[in-house]
């Protein structure tokens, strides 16, 4: 039924035509939407070849010992294993709290206070990236091996200064992160809003920021807990049980376990930032303005 | 390569890993003390040093793999004999970095500062005049032949080794018998060396050693350069730091190292895949370790406990057992201690040259400097 | 505008206190190090000899090859790695498969050094599962067209497995701030798919993704144990000349080494001033 032709006098004839057009886009569209989507499908399973692949190949050499899956069953009698691995997901945990608990309120403020301060910020965040960790670990050593803060002389006290240096390893991916999760919502408005309802400043990070960022401070939790638990040199340097340098370790000189020991904290990282992403999922808080 | 079959069997081990973890951790891992030992008897701590040592509580190692000169059966035998704690930093590390542990925990007394050391020769010197190793002479001093000793007692040689291919043979049907024969091109894309020839020593010994093979000599390094250029040019070297690993997926079925990590490759491999052993008809280069206590110890006397007992009759044949030749065997060949079931295990290495300290400091110099720009592997 | 705002600046301030104090103490204060040692030589005088090394052909090729590598890996890693999160945000994938990719790269954009080297070795190297599997089933030998993973090529392709997934977990939020909305709102008014992007989605990303194009290039210049692994050593890059002058024995110049990750600062102060001034200008539009 077409607009031209016939010379139809009904009042409801030009609503048709309109909807008829409005159909015709729609239809357009959802075909549009759907090829999209095969393309992207495409993009996708590139990318999980791309990834998948080499990690099948670590697996599939690891079990060419013998017997059957002995790379597995050595690695996970050593007691060690376990050991270091618990250590550096303490680590990493501990590590993700402190960094969330300096990054966010700051990112905070320089976004909503002293803007000016942001370059500033930004560079001291990217510092870490520059930074050789060997050097850094080297300058830790010389700065609190005495003097006023003597750290490295306890285990505590090393394994407060690697908490220490993966909180500052961690600040260009958590400040990023946070970064971006606050440009997109509206700080402005909210913190007002939170004010004008009379609310303190902890009261608005706790409550209105921090589940704001949820998304955000997973991406970076979750960056952070990878770079510690995979994390070599400076473990290595300040002597602590990590897991990087156990790989290191058993890596030298056994051709197959190198490769399960490997494969196995990919997994058990996997899922544990699987457990961090269930424990953070929840409806996301709106509030007018924001959207 | 069986994938399907692969994953099922896969799939069962999942199911079945529970059972296998608990049957096998009541058996616990580790050969430690297997028979203590062979022909000379157990070694007996020094009583004052002992005390001294377990006031202190903790000896602090570096850079000792525990299959490099079966170290790791050295290091749980003291552990028992003494009660003392090991702390073990930086499995992976060359003497360059045992030396730079020592200056950066200069003011440490914490766990990261070691308290002995085990670098090559050269280096053994130049950290003396740094300061940064005090002397101490064990009680087997004597024993120790006088080319292998600091006068001062600072440092003093342990074990030594000669350079080998380490072939692997299920990828590589003819196994080259000498340097010469790394350069055919059956060998394309298959020699690698074990370390990064501008700090590892065993690989600045390779490339020597591959020079001493064709026209060099212990004071001429520069052929060895050129060798290495040439088998890069061939296509036959990949520059990777060639790991077990390396050698037992065939990536670089040929590689050079110590014979004693070598052998540990082909026992702890078990013929799976096998591996063969080749001490090259000529050019057989020998290098020395040498140990050293450090100057900043936290654990000075356990330091002393630990060289008493790698200079004992048992550390010395704790080491051969690993395949390296230990500095005291003559001496303990003499007096009957040594360990024959192992001492038969050693490969022919007749003919080895052991270099001097300062035909070591000019070849690593030569190589190191020269290595980039002759050979470049420049990585395209 | 007195005493009121004098507190409140003074407020202001302290607000960003925790932050500096941490930095001070356990980034700048180690990094002093690295100034003071650029600038002595082996036995610890003063000299500038380090920088004046730093100006010789070598270095400056080594440092080209470093900022090549990484530029290289910046743009591959930023250009693959949104596509791939748009695919799994907006792209009508289910929602499981977001997640699953937001978990699985957070773990592989640190996946690095050995193991990943040795994983792609086994992968492409020249025994490697996708070597053999092209050469056997599908009749084409890369290697002796010319390819090598030992090769700047291949360790850009190893370097893209730690970067494409730092771009997508960085990159994730901004994307779900492109509201659904806008483009239906854009449709409705009869833009075209190119023109919503030209016009409206890449103006409003296009601040997110220079700064992660920034984060990139520092992550992949910064990145030495991947580089080493692969190539022992041989691979002329920035991380991999300092560590050796701070590891090696006869090399060994700890002034050189400084000066060296000295020159690095300086590289990525001038990147993050460039990604300053670029940011300015896109971010205009968003005040």
């Amino acid at each position: 039924m077409t607009a031209a032709g016939g010379g139809s006098t009904s009042p409801i004839a030009p609503y048709a035509v309109v909807g008829e057009v409005l159909d015709k886009n729609r239809t357009a569209t959802r075909r549009r939407r759907s090829l999209g989507t095969i393309i992207w499908w495409i993009v996708f399973l590139i990318g999980v070849a791309y990834f998948l692949v080499p990690l099948w190949s670590t697996l599939s050499w690891s079990l060419q010992a013998q017997p059957f899956g002995a790379a597995y069953t050595n690695t996970l009698d050593d007691p060690q294993f376990a050991a270091t691995l618990l250590y550096s997901f303490t680590i990493g945990i501990i590590t993700v709290i402190v960094s969330i608990g300096i990054i966010v309120p700051t990112a905070f403020w320089v976004r909503l206070r002293v803007p000016q301060l942001r370059r500033l910020v930004e560079f001291i965040t990217l510092l870490p990236f520059v930074i050789p960790p060997i050097i850094l670990v080297f300058g830790l050593i010389r700065s609190y091996s005495h003097g006023f803060l003597p750290l490295t002389n306890t285990d505590i006290g090393s394994d407060a200064l690697l908490v220490a240096a993966y909180t500052v390893l961690s600040f260009p991916y958590m400040y990023r992160a946070v970064d971006t999760g606050l440009r997109s919502i509206d700080v402005q408005s909210l913190t007002e809003a939170s004010q004008s309802l009379g609310a303190g400043w902890l009261r608005i990070l706790w409550e209105v920021i921090l589940p704001n960022l949820r998304v955000s401070l997973l991406a970076g939790a979750f960056l952070t807990l990878a770079i510690v638990v995979g994390e070599y040199t400076i473990a290595t340097f300040l002597a602590r049980p990590a897991f990087g340098p156990y790989l290191a370790l058993i890596g030298g000189n056994k051709a197959y376990e190198p490769a399960a020991v490997s494969l196995i904290s990919f997994a058990l990282t996997w899922a544990a930032m699987g457990v961090i992403q269930y424990i953070g999922r929840g409806t996301r808080i709106t509030v007018a303005g924001a959207r | 390569m069986t994938t399907r079959h692969t994953l099922t069997r896969w799939a069962g081990l999942l199911a079945t890993s529970t059972l296998v973890l608990a049957a096998c951790s009541s058996t616990g891992g580790g050969g430690a003390s297997a028979g203590a030992s062979a022909a000379a008897g157990a070694w007996t701590p020094p009583a004052d040093l002992l005390a001294a040592a377990k006031g202190e509580g903790t000896l602090s190692t570096i850079a000792l793999p525990h299959s490099w000169c079966n170290y790791g059966e050295a290091l749980s035998t003291f552990a028992a004999a003494t009660g003392l704690k090991l702390n073990e930093l930086l499995p992976d590390g060359g003497s360059g970095d045992e030396i730079n542990a020592i200056k950066t925990n200069k003011d440490n007394k914490g766990p990261q500062a070691p308290d002995v050391v085990d670098v090559g020769l050269s280096f053994g010197p130049q950290a003396k005049t740094d300061g940064l190793i005090t002397p101490y002479k064990v009680k087997t001093w004597d024993t120790i032949p006088a080319t292998a000793k600091d006068a001062d007692g600072a440092w003093y040689g342990d074990y030594y080794g000669v350079l080998s291919f380490e072939v692997n043979t299920k990828v590589v049907k003819t196994v080259p018998a000498d340097w010469a024969d790394l350069q055919k091109p059956d060998y394309k894309g298959q020699v690698a060396l074990a370390g990064d020839p501008t700090v590892s020593n065993q690989a600045i010994s390779g490339v020597w050693a591959a020079g001493i093979a064709s026209g060099g000599s212990l004071d001429d390094a520069t052929p060895g350069l050129k060798f290495f250029k040439d088998l890069n040019a061939a296509g036959n070297f990949v520059p990777i730091i060639a790991k077990t690993a390396n050698v037992a997926s065939g990536e670089t079925p040929i590689r050079i190292a110590w014979t004693y990590n070598a052998l540990a490759d082909k026992d702890s491999l078990a013929g799976n895949p096998p591996i063969q052993v080749v001490v090259p008809k000529t050019g057989r280069f020998g290098g020395m370790y040498v140990q050293a206590i450090s100057a900043f110890a936290p654990h000075p006397n356990a330091a002393k406990l630990w060289m008493e007992f790698l200079y004992s009759d048992q550390g010395q044949n704790l080491w051969l057992k690993g395949y390296c030749n230990p500095i005291r065997y003559d001496a303990m060949v003499k007096a009957g201690t040594v360990d024959t079931a192992a001492q038969a295990k050693l490969p022919d290495t007749s003919g080895t040259q052991l270099p001097t300290l300062d035909q070591i400091t000019k070849a690593s110099d030569v190589i190191t400097k020269g290595w980039a720009t002759e050979v470049g592997a420049t990585v395209k | 505008m007195g005493p009121l705002s004098s507190r409140r600046a003074f407020f202001n301030w302290l607000g960003v206190v925790p932050f500096f104090l941490f930095s001070f103490l356990f980034l700048i204060l180690p990094t002093f190090y690295l100034v003071i040692g650029s600038f002595q030589d082996k036995n610890g005088a003063a000299t500038i000899q380090n920088y004046a090394d730093l100006l010789g052909p070598q270095t400056v090729r080594t440092y080209l090859n470093s900022i090549e590598i990484s530029a290289v890996t910046a743009i591959g890693g930023c250009i693959f790695g949104f596509l791939l999160a748009y695919a799994v945000i907006l792209g009508g994938l289910p929602r499981r498969l977001r997640t699953a990719l937001m978990t699985f790269s957070g773990v592989a954009s640190n996946f690095a050094g050995v193991p990943l080297a040795f994983a792609f070795v086994f992968t492409i190297g020249r025994v490697g599962l996708v070597t053999v599997f092209l050469k056997d089933v599908l009749g084409v030998n890369v290697y002796a067209a010319g390819f090598s993973i030992y090769s700047k090529i291949g360790l850009e392709i190893v370097y893209l497995y730690f970067q494409l997934p730092l771009m997508v977990l960085i990159i994730a939020p901004a994307i779900d701030g492109l509201r659904r909305e806008w483009r239906e709102a854009a449709e409705n008014m009869g833009a075209t798919p190119s023109q919503y992007w030209r016009l409206v989605a890449l103006p409003i990303l296009m601040p997110s993704f220079l700064g992660s194009a920034i984060l990139l290039f520092a992550n992949a210049f910064g990145a030495q144990a991947t580089a080493y692994a692969l190539t022992g050593g041989s691979i002329d890059i920035a991380t991999i000349a300092i560590s050796r002058q701070m590891r090696g024995d006869v090399l060994f110049n700890e002034g050189l080494g400084y000066a060296l990750a000295m020159g690095m600062v300086v590289i990525m102060g001038i990147s993050i001033g460039l990604y300053a001034l670029l940011q300015r200008r896109s971010e205009r539009w968003l005040r």
